[in-house]
């Protein structure tokens, strides 16, 4: 779909300025003219949400946050200061799930590129493209739990894709329990399970896309490479970048199910994500507080990463 | 046309929510005034378990007519996170399952101490001590779980050995495996450790045969000292299975239930550690290779002076919720939940080993018998002494043995400095 | 010409390849949810051997489903009518006005994006047991749209700033108020951003199972995946119960994407011959 600019009061600041002459007048009669619900009809269509958002996410945020600073077990409910943190940023588990999402930071072009470009052939309608239309959509409606009792099985010691790469005399690889293979298994996976999501947006992103550039460039006689770069991603820049961020939040916030089922955070530990952490914390050791105060690491890291992100796609979005 | 369907979509989402509001919105907070109790667990919606939860519903509504009862199976995955936010807001069901061992000790706060309610009880059932902290019984046990050697006589059969008499030396064990692997292929254990499980069974299952009498009470009693030679020997010894090939492949990647449960089944490995409760365990074992070809084995010895034992303690248990209205009429509950008939209900369904050891097992077949005569001079297992955070790392650290990123030595050191905090 | 026509059967290959590998879980499914548990454990890959259909009847009966489906169809229609409406509306707002604050606003909505559920479990289970909503249809619809609200804004606000203020300021000259702005340019309009984030949004809800969890303690209240999950004993025992439960569960997704893609398609092309 034609997304605007990640932050889309800008881009339409932007365009005020440009169109000054034909915006001024109604805007001046709306001014003067209109009753006080005119003047308020932005605030009331946008109160509903904030409200929700307001009590529902932020206000448990903060208490989270306050609670972190908080003790479990026998200091449960006294105030412990940064103790919690102190000892998060002590435990070697705990960097290594940061160190991880690093590591879904660096591969999630991939996980942009994938989708992007089967639905870019999708739309250059490719022999059978209604068909994987329809069925690269299945993935994403089965529940990770299946998802990743499947992959277990496929990709177990003496599982079948062992067996073929033995066949074409490959060793066998211990895809999920050697430490140095098991994240990026497991990031796959999720990449294959989810990428049907991001083909939906991208599909509905070539809405705006105009035909005639491509007919253009193809009587031209561009190649697809050439089509691709010069029509197709300047004309879904804005696509791009929400699918950039939202696959992003995807892959630091709902890999749990599949890191449970697939690897259960090892081979030791190295498949940890913060969010894992922070669940084995509440769930399993029963310290909440403590559990609160890596949620609160996990909220600020995600909140660093992500603006920054949008920062630097903004920028580049407008070098195009 | 289409702007029409949307709004009438919303406007019956509207209504939905100011309908639902005024039905359900208005619940009394507590469940027992209301005359209801509210069970949490994990068993209940199992088919095995019917006729338990059955029994123990009648048995109750015998006492208290009036009072409903309603059973909530949470899926397990969730079911400490779950109690977890009910702990934190202080509202939840009125009695709840627990395993022993860390995960009940860790929550007694939330936890009514059932002493005073269940006197009657305490002769009758074992393994109350995986429920006990500070003196106090927090909970009732409903099964007994411990860790038998399970080995497939089939297999023995195979390769000429005789099943009835398994080795009882280290030695002695390894080279009937080698004769195992020889004749038949089958790997001489089916190993699961993708949730770093498969080292708390192995270190309670051989523990007895390695630790001395006194070493392995001392363990127990809280007193434990990881420099010790023979300490050091369960790791080293849980080494070299996996550096010799004795285990199946893969072990990190396998998970202990379903997968490595199923090369046993399937009669693919020699032995496995197992459990003896109501999965994993003798039952499902007769169910692929027949009753006949189940045998059971205590640890051979590996270090001499060591006297093998079968390791147990109390398995899964209802405890009262703090919160609850009346902690009596809850307590009574959890006393119909392990009266005679109902764990005989649930022994003859699941063929859990139920903590009332007046429950007949003769029709089991020789495993469970064998078990059950073996309970009198069981201990409880090494493992459930330990804390939640020493049972997590020792998990992870055992992957990395086996994958060579740590020595015995250094995971020695850390599991020591984790188990004094 | 023909380059190109070759080049695109090339490309055909492996898009059919990963077709075949996107189908095959569900393929699984279907088959293990027609094997008996043992013959699961014994081979999990071989095809049933015939068509037994107890698996699927037990999990439709033994977990209460029909019940859990309705509270699913209930719950995701409440949050995804609740998220279309207030999503368009404040994506309306945020991209087509300028107000005190409408900036915070924004980058607010965008933070909030960045909350995983998991850092506001507990306190959200504790806010919503202090204003009674816990254990109630519009606790969970209103956990839902909290959850995706922020996706939804900022979804719906991209698209809009792509509606030239021209076209707002001509409906306007020709008397409409802000309200007939939205109901008449920015719904339908909005068509194809809606469609799509009203089936991803539909798919989160149906699909979870940790919010349901936790909002949703009571039996009664189950929604399907929670019940589906709970199939799974401590030790996942019995794999065919748990694959028919799957399989119930994601027929009505299936569907629904199955419908509403076509739409979707339309929009795209209807989109693409106005442009």
């Amino acid at each position: 779909m034609p997304l605007g600019d990640s932050l889309p009061l800008s881009a339409r600041s932007a365009r005020a300025e440009r169109a000054d002459d034909m915006d001024a007048a109604p805007r001046r009669r709306s001014r003067s003219g209109r009753s006080s619900w005119e003047r308020l009809a932005p605030l009331v269509l946008v109160a509903p949400a904030v409200l929700v958002i307001v009590v529902f996410r932020l206000w448990p945020l903060l208490l989270g946050v306050n609670f972190s600073f908080t003790g479990d077990g026998d200091r449960n409910g006294a105030a412990v200061g940064l103790d919690n943190y102190a000892e998060l940023f002590a435990d070697p588990l705990f960097l290594g799930a940061l160190r991880n999402v690093v590591w879904l930071v660096l591969l999630l072009p991939i996980a942009v590129a994938i989708p992007g470009m089967l639905a870019t052939f999708i739309y250059l309608r490719v022999p059978g493209h209604r068909f994987y239309r329809s069925v690269y959509f299945f993935p994403a409606v089965l529940s990770p739990v299946i998802v990743g009792s499947i992959f277990n099985l496929l990709l177990a010691f003496d599982g079948p894709l062992n067996g073929l790469l033995g066949l074409v005399g490959l060793g066998p690889v211990d895809w999920l329990g050697d430490s140095r293979v098991a994240m990026f298994t497991v990031v796959g996976v999720h990449i294959w399970a989810t990428f049907g999501m991001a083909l939906v947006v991208f599909l509905s992103g070539f809405a705006t896309l105009d035909p005639a550039l491509l007919d253009a460039a193809r009587s031209d006689g561009a190649s697809l490479p050439q089509v691709i770069r010069h029509v197709i991603v300047p004309g879904l820049s804005r696509t791009i970048q929400f699918v950039f961020v939202t696959t992003m939040i995807g892959m630091l916030t709902s890999m749990f199910g599949l890191l449970y089922v697939m690897t259960s955070g090892g081979p030791g530990g190295s498949t940890y994500l913060p969010e894992y952490y922070v669940w084995i914390q509440q769930g399993q050791m029963n310290r909440p507080a403590f559990a609160a105060a890596a949620s609160t690491v996990l909220f600020l890291v995600m909140l660093v990463v992500g603006l920054a992100q949008v920062g630097f796609l903004r920028r580049t979005g407008k070098e195009d | 046309m289409k702007q029409r369907v949307f709004w009438s979509a919303a406007i019956a989402g509207m209504l939905a929510l100011a309908g639902c509001g005024s039905a359900t919105g208005n619940e009394p907070s507590s469940n027992s005034a209301s005359g209801k109790l509210v069970v949490w667990d994990w068993k209940s919606s199992d088919k095995t378990a019917t006729a338990y939860v059955e029994k123990a519903k009648a048995d109750f509504a015998k006492k208290h007519p009036g009072v409903t009862v309603e059973f909530v199976a949470q899926p397990f995955d969730q079911y400490y996170t779950l109690l977890g936010a009910a702990i934190q807001a202080g509202k939840g069901p009125d009695v709840m399952m627990f395993n022993g061992g860390g995960q009940i000790r860790d929550r007694v706060d939330a936890l009514v101490p059932l002493d005073q309610y269940v006197t009657q009880d305490k002769a009758r059932l074992a393994g109350w001590d995986a429920f006990v902290k500070d003196g106090k019984a927090y909970a009732s046990p409903v099964t007994l779980q411990g860790h038998p050697i399970y080995f497939n006589k089939g297999l023995y059969k195979k390769a000429g050995l005789d099943p009835e008499r398994p080795a009882t030396t280290w030695s002695g064990f390894t080279a009937d495996c080698a004769v195992v692997t020889r004749a038949t292929g089958a790997s001489c254990f089916a190993l699961g450790n993708k949730e770093g499980i498969g080292i708390q069974f192995f270190l309670s299952a051989f523990g007895s045969g390695i630790l001395t009498p006194q070493e392995y009470d001392d363990w127990i009693a809280g007193k434990r000292d990881w420099n010790s030679a023979d300490v050091k020997q369960v790791f080293q010894l849980w080494k070299d299975v996996n550096d010799r090939g004795l285990n199946s492949k893969g072990g990190n990647s396998t998970t202990l239930f379903t997968d490595a449960f199923g090369i046993f089944q399937s009669g693919k490995a020699t032995n496995i550690v197992g459990l003896m409760s109501d999965i994993g365990h003798w039952k499902d074992f007769n169910e692929f290779l027949g009753a006949d070809n189940v045998g059971v084995m205590k640890s051979p010895v590996i270090t001499a002076g060591a006297t093998p034992s079968l390791p147990f303690d109390g398995g899964i248990g209802y405890g009262v919720a703090k919160w609850t209205k009346d902690p009596a009429l809850a307590a009574d509950l959890v006393r119909s939940l392990t009266t005679t008939d109902a764990l005989a209900a649930f022994y003859a369904a699941a063929g859990a080993v139920v903590s009332d050891t007046t429950v007949k097992t003769s029709d089991g077949g020789p495993a469970v018998s064998a078990i059950v005569a073996d309970l009198k001079t069981g201990k409880p297992a090494l493992h459930v002494a330990l804390s939640s955070k020493t049972i997590e790392l020792m998990g992870r650290l055992s992957q990395q043995i086996l994958e060579g990123s740590v020595s015995v030595d250094g995971a020695l050191k850390q599991l020591g400095e984790s188990d004094r905090s | 010409m023909r380059g190109a026509r070759i080049s695109r059967w090339l490309i055909a290959v492996p898009m059919a390849l990963l077709a075949l590998a996107t189908i095959y879980p569900l393929v699984f499914t279907a088959n293990a949810a027609m094997k008996t548990r043992r013959d699961y454990i014994l081979d999990r890959f071989s095809l049933a051997d015939s068509l037994r259909w107890d698996n699927i009847v037990t999990a439709w009966t033994s977990a209460g489903t029909a019940r859990y489906f309705v509270n699913s169809v209930i719950v995701v229609a409440g949050a995804v009518a609740l998220l279309l409406l207030l999503g368009s509306m404040a994506g309306f707002a945020l991209s087509h006005f300028r107000f005190r604050g409408s900036k915070a606003l924004l980058l607010g909505c965008l933070a909030a994006l960045f909350v995983p559920f998991q850092v506001i479990m507990v306190p959200l289970v504790r806010t919503m047991a202090d204003t009674g909503l816990v254990d109630t249809y519009p606790g969970l619809i209103l956990a839902y749209v909290a959850q995706f609200l922020p996706f939804t804004i900022y979804l719906m606000a991209s698209y809009y700033s792509t509606i030239p203020s021209e076209i707002v300021d001509a409906a306007r000259i020709d008397g409409n108020s802000t309200y007939g702005v939205y109901r008449r340019i920015m719904l339908p309009m909005g068509r194809p951003a809606l469609l799509s984030v009203g089936v991803l949004n539909a798919l989160f809800c149906w699909n979870d199972v940790l919010i349901a969890l936790l909002m949703m303690p009571s039996a009664e209240h189950r929604t399907l995946m929670v019940g589906v999950t709970s199939l799974r004993g401590q030790y996942s025992a019995d794999i065919p119960t748990f694959a028919s439960g799957v399989l119930i569960a994601a027929v009505p997704v299936l569907t629904i994407y199955l419908f509403f893609q076509r739409r979707i398609a339309d929009a795209v092309t209807a989109g693409s011959t106005k442009g």
